[in-house]
């Protein structure tokens, strides 16, 4: 589980816009796998990505809370990315094939294609909001910022995540 | 005693808090000292990775470039906080939409204590002093029904009461006031200190002055037309109406 970003210190002017790139460089990567997860182009992740830090910069600029920002900032971008998503005549599908680890390791190569197809299948007939808990999850997140994010009871994100954790941990065994 | 085993087993949604570290007690010391659930809670950890996508992602570089710009224009604009999101937003509006229909409404009736300049800006026959104070001229000749409206239409009070108004001229005929639309006004009788009634006694003033040779008679048309007010406490030597 990767460690929520530490912020403790209150930086203004040029500080915080340094503040902003340095989560900007933290977090670009999971929040556009997030957003490719959800179904959005990566063209359009970019642009949600970009709209986030600079809520972050006024957020923190009018003195906004620091408690769990990257909560906070997958939060925004779940909210953007499916308001950009609904605007979308027709939202492009998740694609799979990005399940694909693009550098396995020699042994991994042998039974990455096999496991793969399994786990797109339990992926695909997961509930929506079940898919989505799990990318963040994959992402590093933690199941109560999770459920900040998702708008959802701790309860039944820890439920969510352990029913999904659960089938696709044994889809990749069989 | 397998009936057991399993009762006491951590349950996957217990593992996912263990994850997190949100594991206490009891329940923590059973999955510090039981192989089995360390073993299923990795696998559930792994699990996780399996479903991270890996699409090809275009380099930071210009993103980040691009944020930074970005934040720079930002920093430079001042920071107005979206107020029309707060819920009192829509109360102040109301309020003041309220406040200006009836801002309307009360101009619509507001008597005229001056006249527009730019409706009224005083009109004068040439006529040299003589003339005028030889002749035996109107101070107010009655303005005919059809200019009249015309005056109240001019002004946007084309349905108040013509019984409260006067309209009057801005320049007397007996200072060499026109009857011309550009020097009438209506002028409301009562209900405001600077009257027709007191503008009245200023005309009289005015003329006594003029033809009495003490004031010229350009200067007084010129007084009365520029501002009947300021020139009524002039030649009074009063802030108010004596009455």
């Amino acid at each position: 589980m990767t460690a929520a970003p530490t912020l403790d210190v209150q930086p203004r002017g040029s500080a915080l816009e340094e503040e902003i790139v340095g989560l900007f460089d933290l977090l670009r990567e999971p929040l556009l796998r997030y957003l490719a997860g959800i179904g959005l182009p990566i063209a359009d992740g970019e642009e949600i990505v970009q709209e986030v830090f600079l809520s972050l910069f006024q957020h923190l600029r009018r003195g906004g809370g620091r408690g769990n920002l990257r909560g906070w900032i997958f939060r925004v971008a779940h909210n953007l990315g499916l308001k950009r998503r609904s605007r979308t005549p027709r939202p492009s599908s998740v694609a799979w094939e990005w399940l694909s680890d693009p550098a396995p390791g020699p042994e991994e190569q042998f039974f990455q294609n096999e496991t793969e197809r399994r786990v797109q299948a339990v992926l695909r007939a997961l509930p929506e909001q079940d898919r989505r808990c799990l990318m963040l999850r994959a992402e590093g997140l933690r199941y109560r910022e999770i459920a900040g994010t998702q708008a959802m009871s701790l309860g039944a994100v820890s439920m969510s995540l352990a029913k999904s954790l659960a089938r696709i941990a044994r889809a990749a065994e069989r | 005693m397998k009936m057991r085993d399993r009762v006491d087993h951590l349950s996957d949604q217990e593992l996912v808090l263990a994850a997190d570290g949100e594991l206490s007690g009891e329940r923590a010391r059973h999955l510090a000292g039981c192989e089995s659930c360390r073993a299923r809670g990795e696998k559930l950890k792994n699990a996780a990775s399996l479903v991270r996508m890996h699409p090809q992602l275009p380099a930071a570089d210009f993103a980040r470039m691009r944020l930074r710009a970005r934040l720079v224009e930002a920093a430079a604009e001042p920071d107005v906080e979206q107020f029309w999101l707060r819920p009192w937003y829509g109360v102040a509006v109301g309020a003041m939409a309220l406040m200006a229909i009836l801002g309307i409404l009360v101009r619509t009736h507001r008597p005229y204590e001056v006249p527009s300049p730019r409706l009224t800006p005083g009109a004068a026959r040439t006529m040299d002093r003589d003339t005028l104070c030889n002749a035996t001229l109107p101070k107010n000749q009655m303005v005919p029904a059809d200019l009249r409206q015309r005056v109240f239409q001019a002004y946007g009070i084309a349905d108040a009461d013509p019984r409260k108004y006067e309209v009057d001229y801005l320049i007397t005929p007996a200072l060499g006031g026109a009857e011309d639309i550009r020097n009438l006004w209506p002028q409301p009788y009562v209900s405001t200190v600077w009257n027709a009634r007191v503008k009245d006694e200023l005309e009289d003033r005015l003329r006594d002055l003029v033809c009495g040779g003490r004031l010229d008679l350009a200067e007084a048309q010129k007084a009365i037309s520029t501002d009947w007010i300021a020139a009524y406490k002039k030649y009074f030597g009063t802030e108010r109406p004596g009455r």
